[in-house]
């Protein structure tokens, strides 16, 4: 169990990037969605050790994270949302320094472990090769490999499918699942398919707080009968936002799709429709961040 | 367009910051080379710090340094862009090619020709200071500035700016650009060692990139006051060597432009990849949990370690370094063991030198090179957030790299040892002494790398930004430079400086090291501190800010780290107050500012008491014991003076040597007037005044020594194996004399003394009351007794009367049985003895036992020159004559009576093999021994009086004995190539003069006179007027003058005899080559052969000649020419291979004029070559152009 509580990080220039955050995430996955520049990463990264937050605290199980960050490196995963690799050094040759520094330092143990991954990412055919020329997927997949290194209890994976074509994405999310459900893990995506097709729970954040956190069928139950949908010309949108509550509009076939919220029936060739994840997000974001 | 890119990429290069730090650093660096009297660039001696000469050179040297500013700006126009990843968008626009590539050069240049402006700018202002010395300072000529403004550097930076933008645009990558302006540079640096030789000069002039050499090569000969005056013509070598290299400017134009690409390079597509067939593994079971145990923490680090060491070794930047230093330190190994005119072995010590000299600056390249890449390496490779978020402790990342870092010095290290030994298997030496390359060289230049390297990384854990602090430490280089040279010279504050260790076979490291090991100990445990610092303040995860990572600072220091750091803090504390100790309470802490100061005040003081009547040395008693070991020489002794002026005298100055401790002196009969404390200088008053005649006795104890290690200058004279001290270091003077005073003209003016210290005028005859070796003695009776340890030798002047050895110390006593010199040397080493006899006179070399190389030719050269000078000057007045090797601290060898000390480095490891196959080279360890055996006639029989031409009478005459006896033992043609290197040498200093060129007959102590233009003159003398003439005179002079006390001969006396002895008709030209500086020009332009009717050869030489007086300061006045000159025909070149007697077809005197003419010859055969003075004896100022190949009639 992890548990958050009033978690707060300025950045230097006073930006609040995230605010008085307190969360609860048991074992099992966990989504994390909120758009860009909402936080995400910054409590990805106070989580992983990698930002002293200005206040509020942080325990995994029982350790104090930010006194004993020292501890918890020992049982963490971490793939962050961005990283870089060495030229000329093969995903078996940096797999296996990774699991050093992990502390699978007995030859054979590292061995099991660094082929057993490689062959689990499905990267054991092109283990020899420089992951410089890796493609995106291929990238993700190392990074998971090397996050999944030494049974982590917790494991971090901030926006691992961005910039993923659906096919690897896919692939992503599977090698994901099948992490086992006794741990612990944080899946961080402004992505909302990423949550539903895989989080037991899930929060929304943006501009650094939490606004929404719950199971994801039950927060969409929350909004049955009251999402409507309607297509209408482009040149009306402008009106539509003066009079509903929009809280998504997407382009469809030419023409605009919004989807309002109102409790009762709005009438004027609004439809109902079965609410998903996407309206709960959106009707979660404030409104100057709801998507066009 | 063109113009609006050019002005765009001006205005933005103007605004960058780069612009003003590049004026600036330029701005400052001028400025201070001409306001700083310790950095003189074209400003020696007499030349003034704003002479066409002196702005010309400073245009020219920076703009070797700008290139570095230059390749900034105009690699960063084409690199720019695909940096900011903006070059799709640029590149998209309807810009031509040429527009744009040029448009952003020219605008580049034009900022950098800016930026340049700094440099004229700074000579500008900085000759307006007030404080500058006026003396070196000349009026302000605008057309200088735009001279060297535009004719020397903007061609040069053209070519330059070009040339890296080619680069940059070919590469697309800054660090290849910079990787290749090092390669250009450490290129331009080798060749130009290569070629630093007379022969190339003009080759080199005409190629040199930086017109450096070409402008060298025109005034080379210049005198200061050519410098002063004259700018080079923009003509010839000059003009050619810009034309040359402007063109070459628009050839890397147009490189550049075909190289350029408008696409921007793609990626590298990986090839398919190849899948591989192994067999895939075990599916996979529960993965092994983590352990985290010390097992784990070490292999963690060892990993860490190796990986980093492989990215270092696997990145190109580190082969091409490592190919820069070794190409760097090759040349310079490879030349180790040639000098211009002779070749030594290249043995390990020489090798060792070599590199300390040319390799090791590039470890220290790399050190902070890779320091600011290991650090920031996770952070510039984005997989900081991977590793940091590893259960890895913090002090793991730190120590693995560090430790990399120290294992790739010393692999750098072990390389370059590798590559020496490779040149010397190669020069046929074996003699590797590995473990002489490890622990003189390798281990201590590792230290102090590993130093570095830790203080770059600590300024990197502090920098925000890698850049920041590979600046940081690029001005900490800069500073160490300069620090020192401005008085702040303590190593207990210079990071990381240690005691430079002097180097010699004969006595290894001596005690060096041990100041060496304490300075590395010392500056080791603070590189420790800072290593445990920058652990402490190490990044980890995202915060990079400084604050909060000074805040956890505590935490981190708590346990083992903070152990450490006390533990360090601990050491260097404690190992700086044992230096401290050492540096400033056993020994005196000085600078070399603080000597100077010391040296003026002393000569303030003491000066006024230089012409006071004293008592004279007549006999000396020494009993010197010398502690090799313990760095120690005592002595016990006493002088008989005696008062020998026509009056009783009253007071008596003693003075000794203020390294000297007096332990006691005993003058019976005296009081003590005034005691000059630090300057050892005590007056005392005689109770009953010294009648004239009257001899008395003085005894004294002296103690010399070194207690522990100094600061610098440790002392090389008193060593474990090779001591050599003489006996003003350790005995007394009486009075004061001029000896050990400041010389240089800027320094006396600076400390307040007038600006010059010069002998008596040749006219004073009151200075021929005292020879120029010291005023207070003549010619003395000596007994001296020395002791040593009992393994070592000890010798000084004199016969060896006992010898016998007692509680480990060996006491040897000699006497002279006639007066001597009151110079003499006491010398202590282990040595072997070759034994030799010439007629009833007793030979000895006493050498190092790994020196037998040339002991046999010393041999052969004192038995040459003994047959030679006994015939032609008088007898040997001794019957013995004994060579000594000392320690390579010196390259000298110095003639005391009947015992000559001889370097190590000059004498005992020529490569005699090597020299006598090559025709550039002499012998000049025979050449040396000539000379110094010749000194025991001129300076032993012989001495001059202390005035103008003093050293003529020993010098030059030793110049000119020692040539006849090469000339006998290897002919003529030897000594021409002597003399060759000796005229250019002549010609080459006498611009650097600072104070004034004097004729022959006046030279005041300058080397480049009495020995340079000396053998040239004596030569051409005995040529003119024969050898049995010049040495029936100095026959003359020794007859009248040898061993007598005042008055002593001046070189005006040995003329007057000359001139008795040669004759009238050779009066003007012994004027000429006395009392005047003289100088010809003469050059032969054309010749041809006409076949006459009775079968022989008509030959018409035309030619051309000129001669010129110079006053002091160079300023030459033409004078008409009517001289006769050799004039030859020969077969093939003089001075060249396959040259010998039997080519020569004609050989006579003819008349010469001034101005072109033409000259007739007739040979039996055809000529290949003809020419005016073709063996070089005169003093001109082009000798490489008096000869000319002859054509065939109408070819």
């Amino acid at each position: 169990m992890l548990k958050i509580e009033n978690l707060t990080h300025i950045y230097r220039g006073g930006v609040r990037a995230i605010d008085k955050v307190s969360l609860e995430i048991p074992r099992g996955m966990f989504g994390l969605l909120g758009p860009n520049g909402a936080g995400k990463s910054t409590l990805m990264r106070c989580i992983a050790t990698l930002q002293t937050p200005t206040s509020g605290t942080i325990r995994f199980d029982d350790i104090d994270v930010i006194k004993e960050p020292e501890k918890l490196r020992r049982v963490l995963g971490y793939l962050p949302q961005d990283f870089g690799v060495y030229p000329r050094v093969s995903a078996y040759a940096m797999l296996d320094h990774m699991a050093v520094l992990k502390g699978i330092t007995r030859p054979r143990e590292r061995r099991d472990t660094v082929e057993a991954l490689l062959q689990q990412t499905n990267l054991w055919s092109v283990r020899k090769k420089a992951i410089a020329g890796f493609s995106g997927g291929m990238r993700q997949r190392f990074g998971v490999a090397q996050a999944l290194i030494g049974q982590p209890a917790l494991l971090i994976v901030d926006e691992p499918t961005a910039g993923l074509d659906p096919e690897e994405r896919n692939r992503f999310l599977n090698l994901l699942s099948e992490v086992g459900e006794n741990v612990v893990v944080i899946l961080s995506t402004h992505i909302v398919e990423d949550v539903s097709d895989l989080c037991q729970r899930m929060a929304i954040i943006a501009d650094g707080r939490i606004v929404t956190t719950g199971v994801p069928s039950e927060l969409t139950a929350s909004l049955t009968g009251r999402i409507w949908r309607k297509i209408i010309a482009k040149t009306e949108l402008e009106a539509y936002r003066q009079q509903y509550v929009v809280i998504l509009t997407r382009l469809f076939g030419g023409k605009t799709l919004i989807h309002i919220l109102s409790d009762e029936d709005p009438g004027n060739g609004f439809e109902s429709v079965n609410p998903g994840l996407e309206d709960v997000y959106f009707t979660s974001l404030p409104k100057n961040r709801r998507a066009a | 367009m063109f113009k609006k890119i050019a002005a765009f990429e001006l205005r933005y290069q103007l605004t960058s910051p780069v612009f003003w730090v590049a004026f600036g650093i330029f701005f400052l660096l001028t400025f201070g080379a001409t306001v700083v009297p310790y950095i003189q660039i074209g400003s020696t001696g007499n030349v003034h710090v704003n002479s066409p000469y002196a702005i010309v050179q400073k245009l020219g040297v920076m703009s070797v340094f700008a290139i570095f500013i230059l390749t900034a700006f105009v690699a960063n126009v084409v690199v720019r862009d695909d940096e900011t990843g903006y070059g799709p968008i640029v590149r998209a626009t309807p810009v031509s090619k040429f527009d744009y590539l040029f448009g952003r050069f020219a605008g580049a240049f034009v900022a950098g020709m800016i930026a340049y402006l700094s440099v004229p700018l700074g000579i500008l202002i900085g000759s307006f200071m007030p404080w500058l010395d006026p003396v070196k300072l000349g009026p302000f000529q605008p057309e200088v500035y735009l001279y060297a403004y535009f004719l020397v550097a903007m061609p040069t930076l053209l070519m330059m700016g070009a040339m890296f933008f080619a680069l940059a645009t070919v590469t697309r990558s800054m660090l290849a650009t910079y990787v290749g302006v090092v390669a250009f540079l450490v290129l331009y640096f080798v060749l130009i060692g290569l070629f630093a030789k007379p022969q190339y000069d003009h080759i080199v002039g005409l190629l040199e990139p930086f017109g450096l050499g070409a402008v060298g090569e025109v005034t080379k000969y210049w005198t200061a006051s050519d410098r002063n005056s004259m700018l080079p013509p923009i003509a010839g070598i000059v003009a050619y060597n810009r034309l040359i290299w402007f063109g070459a400017s628009f050839a890397m134009l147009a490189l550049a432009y075909f190289g350029f690409r408008f696409e921007t390079k793609g990626a590298k597509r990986q090839r398919a990849s190849r899948h591989d067939d192994a067999p895939a593994p075990r599916p996979a079971g529960p993965l092994p949990a983590p352990r985290f145990d010390s097992y784990a923490t070490r292999v963690q680090s060892w990993k860490w370690s190796r990986f980093e060491m492989a990215q270092v070794f696997k990145s190109p930047a580190f082969f091409v370094l490592l190919a820069l230093g070794l190409l760097n330190a090759g040349g310079s190994m490879w030349f180790a063991d040639q000098f211009l005119d002779f070749t030594i072995f290249p043995v390990t010590r020489v090798m060792i030198d070599a590199l300390r000299g040319a390799f090791t600056i590039i470890p220290l390249i790399i050190a902070i090179y890779y320091a600011g890449e290991l650090v920031w390496r996770e952070r510039d490779r984005r997989t900081h957030e991977l590793f940091d978020s590893c259960p890895v402790p913090d002090w793991a990342f730190v120590v693995p790299k560090i430790a990399a870092i120290v294992l790739v010095l010393l692999s750098t290290y072990l390389v370059s040892v590798v590559a020496a030994v490779v040149i010397q298997t190669f020069k046929g030496y074996h003699d590797y002494q590995l473990s002489h390359y490890l622990l003189w060289y390798v281990v201590p230049e590792t230290f102090i790398a590993i130093e570095l390297a830790v203080l770059a990384v600590f300024v990197q854990a502090l920098s925000p930004h890698k850049y920041v602090g590979w600046g940081i430490m690029g001005l900490y280089l800069v500073a160490t430079l300069t620090l020192a040279t401005m008085g702040f010279e303590d190593k207990l504050y210079l990071y990381g400086s240690t005691a430079y260790v002097p180097l010699s076979d004969m006595n290894g490291e001596g005690k060096f090291w041990i100041s060496r090991d304490w300075f590395t100990l010392y500056w080791c445990s603070f590189a420790l501190v800072l290593g445990v610092l920058a652990y402490a303040l190490w990044r980890r995860g995202t915060e990079t800010r400084l604050w909060p990572r000074i805040a956890r600072l505590p935490r981190r220091l708590s346990g083992g780290a903070g152990a450490l750091l006390a533990v360090a803090l601990i050491i260097f504390a404690a190992s700086g107050a044992y230096i401290f100790y050492n540096t400033h309470t056993l020994n005196e802490y000085n600078t070399s500012i603080g000597r100077d100061k010391f040296m003026a005040d002393y000569e303030k003081t003491l000066l006024p008491f230089e012409k006071l009547p004293q008592p004279r040395i007549i006999g000396v008693t020494l009993n010197v014991a010398i502690y090799p070991h313990q760095t120690r020489v005592e002595t016990v002794g006493s002088y008989a003076i005696q008062n020998r002026t026509s009056k009783p005298l009253s007071r008596m100055d003693v003075r000794w040597d203020p390294y000297l401790k007096m332990v006691s002196l005993d003058i019976a009969g005296v009081r003590k007037i005034k005691d000059y404390g630090a300057f050892h200088y005590v007056v005392y008053a005689f109770d009953k005044p010294m009648q004239p005649g009257e001899t008395r006795t003085i005894r004294f104890k002296t103690l010399l020594e070194q207690k522990g290690f100094k600061n610098d200058n440790n002392t090389t004279r008193i060593v474990d194996n090779g001591t050599f001290v003489n006996n003003m270091e350790i005995s007394p003077f009486i009075g004061m004399d001029r000896s050990a005073l400041l010389n240089d003209p800027v320094k006396r003016r600076r400390y307040g003394l007038p600006s010059e210290l010069r002998p008596a005028k040749l006219e004073d005859d009151r200075a021929r009351a005292n020879n120029y070796l010291r005023h207070d003695s003549d010619w003395v009776t000596s007994d001296i007794i020395v002791s040593t340890v009992a393994d070592q030798t000890p010798i000084a002047p004199g016969y060896k009367i006992s010898e016998s050895v007692a509680n480990d110390r060996r006491t040897v006593h000699f006497k002279s049985d006639s007066p001597i010199a009151n110079f003499f040397s006491m010398q202590s080493a282990a040595y072997a003895v070759k034994r030799d006899k010439w007629h009833d006179v007793n030979l000895a070399v006493y050498y190092d036992p790994h020196h037998p190389y040339d002991v046999e030719r010393m041999i052969a050269a004192m038995k040459a020159s003994f047959d030679i000078y006994t015939k032609a000057f008088s007898p040997y007045q001794f019957h013995q004559a004994r060579i000594l090797e000392f320690p390579a601290y010196a390259s000298f060898a110095q003639s005391f009576a009947n015992t000559i000390p001889y370097g190590e480095g000059i004498g005992f490891i020529q490569n005699f093999g090597a020299i006598k196959n090559d025709p550039e080279k002499i012998d000049l360890v025979t050449y040396v021994t000539a000379h110094e055996i010749a000194h025991q006639w001129w300076a032993h029989q012989v001495v001059g009086a202390d005035m103008q031409g003093m050293t003529m009478l020993s010098e030059t005459f030793a110049q000119y004995s020692a040539m006849l006896v090469m000339e006998k033992l290897y002919g003529p043609e030897h000594v021409r190539k002597f003399l060759k290197y000796s005229l250019d040498h002549y010609l080459r200093a006498r611009g650097s003069e600072e104070v004034e060129e004097l004729p022959l007959e006046r030279v005041e102590d300058q080397g480049y006179i009495h020995y340079d233009k000396g053998a040239v003159v004596m030569y051409r003398l005995k040529q003119a007027v024969g050898e049995e003439v010049v040495n029936r005179a100095l026959r003359r002079l020794l007859a009248e003058y040898a061993f007598k006390p005042a008055p002593y001969p001046s070189s005006k006396d040995f003329i007057a005899i000359l001139r008795q002895e040669a004759g009238p008709k050779y009066d003007a030209l012994i004027t000429d080559l006395f009392a005047r500086i003289t100088v010809y020009d003469l050059k032969a332009d054309s010749a041809s052969w006409k076949k006459r009717a009775d079968g022989k050869f008509d030959v018409t030489l035309n030619v051309e000649a000129h001669k010129f007086y110079a006053d002091g300061k160079g300023k030459e006045t033409e004078s008409p020419l009517n001289e006769d000159v050799d004039i030859g025909a020969f077969l093939a070149e003089p001075g060249k291979k396959g040259f010998d007697k039997s080519k020569i077809l004609v050989f006579e005197q003819l008349k010469l004029k001034t101005g072109k003419q033409t000259l007739h010859l007739v040979t039996g055969r055809a000529p290949a070559f003809a020419g005016i003075d073709p063996y070089n004896e005169w003093i001109d100022r082009n000798s490489d152009d008096n000869l000319t190949s002859v054509s065939a009639p109408g070819g």
